[in-house]
């Protein structure tokens, strides 16, 4: 489990990061949301280290990380990074060495990694000639070629057509091991909700919410679509006690159970008029992203 | 997880990268390339100009006996090999003509009533002319002198002038300048181009952000470390090569006595070379990393520039008492120093004073540098100053 313990980075007089605690869970992965200038780089990038928190700590299985732990992760920055005059496959190989491979070691795992990436044809060519897209995938291979303990991804999918965010998200499945949290932002929310089975929104430098997925989406009270039949006015479905009307319009109404559960706000909604339509609503992270950052 | 390379190797592995990159670099290669055949082109054009046993074909109708053999002594006096003077035989004067004005002969020598006449296309090479004129005349003079019966040895008696030569070395002076001058610019031009190559390879690894994932890996202080090592093999595999070329280069055109006397130059100066270039290194990668872009290196790198011009201009412009001096201070002395001593002798406690300054600096600059870079190679947004970097507290 890999801890952010109230971290804080102040530029001069402007807070960027405010105290934001969360905690990034292994084996699943973790969409890191928020607006531009929420402080989501700033956060990653003082997780792996190339920027120093002004105060806080980042935790490793509850103690604080050390450095040889950090340099065991596997980072791809924002703003990308590799050598363009270089040889796709040269480039991970001296990657892999860095982090302690052999050389013989790091050149099987990179052309493993190409090949499913479908790059293998590629790999003698200079980083420079690929497609930006491609280029995207040699940088998530430069970030998982050291088989890393925890991915930390800054808008990993940012830049790719549907079909190459498949292939990334699937050899992100694959290499993706129970012990392995990752962290990945993105702006992409349809993209997070499709991928992610934590969220952590940030606002303005400040955590405004964190936890599993569904967690977030019921967080707040049950909100139920009822559609009445032969265009029976929902507004009468007020004088129901125990729920909420939120928006009628016609026979269909938004509505919050306050005491009810839904069973019996079925038949209580049946007691008014018949209803061809009861679904719970299950609030699309848009909106909770919205409510979270407003 | 493989067991993590020990902060050690590290520095090796980026040194490497330096190096293995920029020998397959086109440009680099095109410029060593460059300097190379430039040097062999000044040993070529000093040979033509001056050098070489000389050979010299002269136009007779019937070579008149012991002239030529005493002009190629004459020519050959101080000179390492003999010179050559070749009869070219001709039957009569116009022919002999003929042969100075197609090139076959560089003068021609015709008997006239009352001795000689040396004809030329357009005046005689003068060392040839002297000494024919040398020749001819003593030939005549000892052929006259029997012929009168006259004691030529008595006649001469007591005319005889001998040389001896105060400073041999003075004869070389020249070359000797030429070659303290060769050290300077050599040290001027590769410490200014490969302290450029390693601000723009910091710069560009900054501009593509590898920077950020480098940083994540290793120690920015291997990442320094591995660039100055790598940069400085590759400097000094340069000068090497280029001082090797020098060295055979004087040994092919016979140049034995300045290559002997120039060996100790020269070992000096590869190891000041490699000190005085390891201090500005450390300079040069900070010059990069307060750099956000290539263009902001114009001005970062001026400070770097400034430490190599300065002081190149004025230990080039200067009087002897300022190059004593400047031979003493760290980095200028790989300029000034190796020159000073292919010139004449230095004394030994002087070049231990230039190594002495210069390994002081290498590690205040390398201590300096190292500080500055850590703070300022993951900026992001805008050019940094040298004072901004140094009051930067993380």
């Amino acid at each position: 489990m890999l801890s952010i313990h109230r971290l804080t980075r102040v530029y001069g007089d402007k807070t960027v990061l405010d105290e934001v605690s969360f905690d990034v869970r292994p084996g699943r992965m973790t969409g890191f949301v928020g607006a531009n200038g929420a402080g989501k780089t700033t956060t990653m990038r003082m997780i792996v280290g190339v920027l120093a928190p002004t105060s806080g700590e980042v935790h490793w299985h509850g103690a604080p990380l050390t450095t040889e732990q950090r340099r065991s992760f596997g980072y791809m920055p924002e703003e990308r990074g590799l050598y363009p005059g270089q040889k796709v496959l040269d480039q991970l190989v001296f990657f892999g060495r860095l982090h302690g491979m052999t050389t013989a070691e790091a050149k099987e795992r990179a052309q493993s990694l190409l090949a499913r990436l479908g790059l293998t044809e590629r790999e003698d060519d200079l980083l420079e000639t690929l497609s930006l897209g491609n280029q995207q995938r040699v940088q998530i291979a430069a970030s998982l070629v050291h088989r890393p303990s925890a991915l930390i991804l800054d808008e990993p999918f940012s830049g790719l057509d549907p079909l190459a965010v498949d292939a990334m998200v699937s050899l992100l499945r694959d290499e993706v091991t129970p012990e392995m949290p990752v962290l990945f932002s993105s702006h992409q929310l349809d993209l997070v909700e499709r991928l992610c089975d934590d969220l952590v929104i940030l606002s303005g430098g400040r955590l405004v919410a964190a936890g599993s997925v569904e967690e977030l989406q019921s967080s707040q009270d049950e909100r139920y679509r009822i559609r009445l039949a032969d265009q029976a006015d929902a507004g009468a479905l007020r004088e129901v006690p125990g729920l909420e009307v939120l928006d009628a319009e016609d026979s269909s109404a938004l509505v919050r159970l306050t005491t009810l559960a839904p069973e019996k706000a079925l038949v209580a909604a049946q007691a008014v008029a018949p209803v061809v339509e009861f679904a719970r609503v299950v609030r699309p992270l848009s909106q909770i992203f919205r409510e979270a950052s407003a | 997880m493989s067991t993590p390379t020990r902060p050690a190797g590290l520095w090796r592995l980026i040194a490497t990268r330096e190096v293995t990159t920029r020998i397959r670099d086109k440009a680099f290669i095109g410029g060593t390339l460059f300097s190379v055949v430039l040097i062999i082109g000044v040993f070529v054009v000093t040979a033509l100009v001056s050098g070489g046993p000389r050979s010299y074909d002269v136009a007779v109708v019937e070579a008149p006996s012991g002239v030529l053999e005493g002009t190629a002594a004459y020519l050959s006096v101080g000179e390492g090999e003999p010179a050559e003077v070749n009869a070219v035989e001709v039957d009569d004067t116009a022919a002999a003509e003929g042969a100075v004005r197609d090139g076959e002969a560089d003068v021609a020598l015709l008997p006239t009533a009352d001795g000689f006449e040396l004809v030329s296309e357009d005046g005689a090479d003068e060392v040839l002319e002297a000494a024919l004129r040398a020749a001819i005349a003593e030939t005549v003079t000892a052929t006259n002198a029997q012929a009168q019966d006259v004691d030529l040895e008595a006649l001469v008696a007591g005319s005889e002038v001998t040389a001896r030569e105060l400073d041999p070395r003075a004869a070389e002076a020249g070359a000797r300048s030429a070659v303290a001058f060769g050290f300077a610019i050599v040290f001027l031009l590769t410490a200014m181009g490969f302290g450029m190559a390693i601000s723009q390879s910091v710069v560009r690894e900054k501009e593509s952000r590898v920077v950020e994932i480098l940083a994540a890996a290793v120690p920015i202080r291997a990442l320094l470390w591995g660039k100055i090592v790598g940069n400085t093999v590759l400097a000094l595999g340069q000068v090497v090569i280029l001082v090797a070329v020098s060295l055979i280069g004087l040994a092919v055109t016979g140049e034995t006595g300045l290559l002997a006397g120039l060996s100790g130059a020269m070992a000096w100066y590869v190891v000041l070379f490699v000190l005085g270039f390891v201090s500005l290194a450390a300079l040069w990668s900070v010059a990069g990393s307060l750099a956000s872009k290539q263009e902001d290196l114009q001005s970062t790198t001026l400070p770097g520039q400034m430490l190599l011009f300065v002081p190149y201009f004025v230990s080039v412009l200067a009087g002897e008492g300022v190059r004593v001096v400047f031979s003493m201070l760290p980095i200028v002395s790989t300029m000034v120093m190796p020159g000073r001593i292919a010139e004449g002798d230095v004394p030994l406690w002087q070049i231990a004073v230039a190594i002495a300054s210069t390994v002081v600096a290498a590690f205040v600059f390398v201590r300096l540098g190292e500080r500055m870079f850590e703070r300022t190679v993951l900026r992001t947004g805008g050019k940094l100053g040298y004072r901004e970097a140094l009051a930067i507290r993380e």
